[in-house]
């Protein structure tokens, strides 16, 4: 069984996780309190095909190009906390663009196949707290071909 | 016509009112009462819902005008009361029936350094 959605959302928590300063990494838990920050939530993203659009007579399981776009949420509270989610958005950046599990092994880009992994962008938000609380939502995209039989 | 600070304000002030110190740049560090009105709070971003306070004091303007102290010197002051010091990010007045001199302000609050 191979489900590569599953794979791309498991390695991202532990990518994530590796941020330097990061306090807590969640998988959609979407309730955090200040003591856990700096906090990152991977949270499980959206995805689409081209199929809609193929009404060809190609047999119902055979292999699709998925285009998956999970979310990834930092959260900070601090006098200069945009300063310091730009940091971690750097670094989270790098660590999922670089990161060879996620792209020799699972997406399989490159010359070692069709997938890919892109940065998309991000929002930020901000507000008062105990102190300025601001929060960073990025968005990537991971192109997988998906086969049926494998699943 | 009732006067709000013999009637309310002074009633209120000494069952609810904490001893506090103002650190303002301008005129030192004064003796003040305030009301601790620090409470929980939520900040929604991007789905995820992070807990935490927001903390706040109100103080009445006839004790800060009989120090000599205008609402807008409190602005960057140091505000110390039950056992914690915060930095006064803000400062809006909340006026009376009597008018905003007679009145309170409301000490918006952050996190002191260190």
């Amino acid at each position: 069984m191979v489900d590569v959605r599953e794979d791309i959302l498991a390695r991202l928590l532990v990518v994530v996780a590796t941020i330097p300063n990061i306090r807590s990494a969640y998988r959609n838990n979407l309730n955090i309190d200040e003591t856990e920050l700096p906090a990152v939530i991977v949270l499980d993203g959206d995805e689409e095909t081209n199929d809609a659009t193929d009404l060809s007579m190609r047999p119902a399981h055979r292999p699709t190009v998925v285009q998956f776009m999970p979310e990834i949420i930092i959260a900070d509270q601090a006098d200069l906390v945009g300063s310091n989610l730009s940091i971690m958005r750097r670094e989270l950046i790098k660590r999922v663009l670089f990161d060879a599990e996620l792209n020799e092994q699972i997406v399989k880009t490159g010359t070692r196949g069709n997938g890919a992994i892109r940065y998309l962008g991000c929002q930020t938000d901000v507000g008062w707290m105990r102190s300025l609380h601001g929060a960073l939502k990025a968005q990537f995209l991971f192109k997988y071909s998906m086969r049926p039989e494998e699943l | 016509m009732i006067d709000f600070s013999a009637d309310l304000y002074d009633p209120v002030y000494s069952v609810l009112g904490v001893p506090a110190t103002l650190s303002t740049g301008t005129a030192g560090e004064i003796a003040l009462t305030v009301i601790d009105k620090t409470r929980s709070k939520t900040q929604t971003s991007g789905g995820v819902e992070t807990s935490s306070v927001g903390p706040g004091a109100y103080a009445r303007i006839p004790e800060l005008a009989a120090n000599g102290i205008a609402v807008g010197e409190c602005i960057g002051a140091v505000l110390t009361f039950n056992g914690r010091s915060w930095i006064v990010r803000e400062a809006p007045v909340q006026g009376s029936p009597n008018g905003e001199d007679l009145g309170e302000v409301r000490f918006l609050l952050m996190k002191a350094a260190g």
